[in-house]
């Protein structure tokens, strides 16, 4: 992922909302220092120097612009991205709601008007050989119909900025099997019907299938399921964010794990991390806003 | 006293009288192979009820030896788990596990009012994960039982699973309520009843526990993360049993931990008079074995 953007040759303006974050402030000092980022921090210019500082990073190295607060950081961000001032929004040290908000103002904001907000992850597992492109951990609770294939979208157009011509997607359940039970199986038969003439061509897709299916040849085999995913999956496509977000954590946390992930839906990328992520994940989310820039 | 890996098992079997466990429907060569293993290590006392013929026919072409072993004839699935079932009810054998017969016609049996194994509890499913990333073992509750438990199914898990942990010698087991979010959202029903869970536990109508939640994964097993989002809980980081919104949750992290962070589980029905073994064909050996060591060890 590095490389490709390092080919792509270009530098991309990040803007930082209240940038005084030590793992924010590492990551974004990295991307500058490897060439393809301009930083710009906003946030209580004291703060950002002194975290600097004590990250052993010369402040000299950003643009620094003051803020009062937090929410008057995010709107400063956004707006540099929608007058063309930024190519790229990131979060900082400011809370995921009171960010988003600015990014979804209806006058100042940078939604695509009519799109869906979903968040898309690229997730890198040791016990997988390929990545697996995950949706949605962290926006959407209980997708519906329209922002499932809104997701698969995003999903899918992310996979492709990784060279996959013809990803392979999996709708995620508790099992293969259809039922009343589960509160996706009717979207799931709906989204199989509709990729048949589907605006996106060149994609799998079937579902429902659980994790097994959906990872695990063996498992295809031992249970005998003739699935074109086939235990090979590109993309998993999750029933709720309260099923997606402990997946990826548990990947974070015990399968050694490591997460790139971005806002779709908007005019340009905007990078939406858990405070608690690690600096690592968090430059890779920047490599990635670039990729997808 | 908390388990460090599953294999502390052992430790709470060995020296106790051994504990009897009927195979109903025994001809099945994955059960069989497990149940066989776990005679060999003293963990259980088998008897087996199913078809003697294709018993043996498992037992010459797999190389396994059961000399010595009780085998009652019985060709008929649903009469052998019947059977079977009859025998744990009349204290004739200690735990039940599931041979070559359907998951539901074995519970019907179970639930049978008459002869079955009804205490008046729900049945639910307790999940025991030893993850090498994390300092203890883990219990994971409901990933395969219960679709979508209300707040009242969900204190009889809570329940069944506290005192299953306390059968294991834990005291205060640490009980973190799963969510997507650590706050309360009224849009989140899961949210909702993991906040109602732990005002019932500090008003003592859940005893025994710790109850705290909502907490996101990462906060419930990870204190360096509660403490970059500045949460203050006993439970945090450090839980012992991990409850599920629903099964679409639970089925996928359980997944999770056994597919890609290569953990080892065993897991048994809880709620029935005693503990059932209900492992499926996609199971390793090796979690059959474990599941076999975690009912023997959590019986009365």
């Amino acid at each position: 992922m590095v490389d490709t953007v390092l080919s792509l040759n270009r530098k991309y303006r990040v803007a930082v909302s209240w940038a005084q974050d030590q793992n924010t402030i590492w990551a974004i000092h990295r991307t500058v220092a490897e060439g393809f980022v301009d930083a710009l921090l906003i946030g209580n210019p004291t703060e950002i120097i002194r975290t600097c500082e004590s990250e052993g990073i010369d402040p000299g190295k950003f643009i620094i612009i003051e803020a009062v607060d937090s929410a008057d950081a995010s709107s400063v961000a956004v707006s540099m991205a929608k007058n063309g001032e930024a190519d790229i929004v990131m979060k900082g040290l400011v809370g995921t709601d009171v960010f988003l908000k600015a990014v979804m103002d209806k006058e100042n904001g940078i939604m695509i008007p009519g799109a869906v907000l979903s968040y898309v992850g690229a997730i890198q597992i040791p016990a997988y050989n390929k990545l697996l492109f995950i949706t949605d951990p962290a926006v959407i609770p209980y997708p519906n119909l329209q922002q499932k294939v809104y997701m698969i979208n995003y999903a899918v157009e992310m996979a492709r900025k990784f060279g996959i011509a013809r990803p392979k997607i999996a709708l995620i359940a508790a099992s293969e099997k259809s039922g009343k039970n589960f509160s996706s199986s009717d979207d799931y038969a709906s989204l199989l019907d509709m990729s048949k003439d589907w605006n996106i061509q060149d994609c799998v897709i079937d579902g429902p299938l659980d994790l097994f299916l959906a990872c695990d040849r063996k498992s295809v085999e031992i249970k005998g399921i003739k699935t074109p995913v086939n235990g090979e999956a590109d993309i998993l496509i999750f029933p709720s964010l309260e099923s997606c977000n402990p997946f990826y954590k548990s990947l974070m946390l015990f399968a050694g794990g490591e997460l790139a992930g971005l806002i779709r839906g908007t005019e340009k990328p905007v990078i939406v991390m858990s405070r608690s992520e690690s600096q690592i994940s968090k430059y890779y989310c920047i490599v990635l806003s670039c990729l997808m820039a | 006293m908390v388990l460090k890996t599953l294999s502390d098992l052992k430790n709470i079997v060995t020296g106790g009288p051994k504990k009897k466990l009927i195979l109903a429907a025994a001809q099945d060569q994955h059960s069989l192979g497990a149940v066989l293993k776990a005679w060999k290590e003293n963990i259980v006392e088998p008897i087996l009820v199913g078809d003697t013929e294709s018993i043996q026919n498992i037992c010459i072409s797999n190389n396994y030896d059961i000399s010595g072993l009780r085998v009652i004839h019985e060709p008929d699935l649903v009469k052998a788990v019947e059977m079977s079932v009859r025998m744990v009810s009349s204290k004739q054998a200690d735990v039940l596990m599931k041979g070559m017969v359907g998951t539901s016609t074995l519970l019907k049996c179970v639930l049978n009012k008459e002869w079955g194994l009804r205490t008046g509890n729900l049945l639910s499913h307790f999940a025991l994960f030893e993850v090498e990333t994390y300092h203890k073992v883990i219990a994971v509750t409901d990933v395969a039982m219960n679709i979508s438990p209300n707040l009242k199914d969900k204190i009889s898990i809570v329940n069944n699973s506290v005192s299953c942990l306390l059968r294991l010698g834990y005291t205060m087991p640490k009980v973190a309520v799963l969510g997507a979010v650590e706050m309360v959202n009224e849009n989140m029903e899961a949210t909702l009843h993991a906040a109602l869970l732990s005002k019932m536990n500090q008003r003592d109508q859940i005893r025994n526990c710790i109850i705290d939640g909502p907490l996101a994964f990462d906060n419930a097993v990870s204190l360096e993360s509660a403490k970059h989002k500045g949460i203050k809980s006993e439970v945090a980081g450090d839980t012992d049993l991990l409850l599920m919104p629903d099964i679409e949750v639970g089925n996928v992290l359980y997944k999770s931990l056994v597919f890609f962070a290569k953990a080892k589980v065993a897991s048994i029905i809880l709620g029935a008079s005693a503990p059932i073994v209900l492992t499926s064909r996609s199971d390793s050996e090796q979690a059959k074995f474990d599941s076999i060591l975690l009912a023997a060890a959590s019986c009365k």
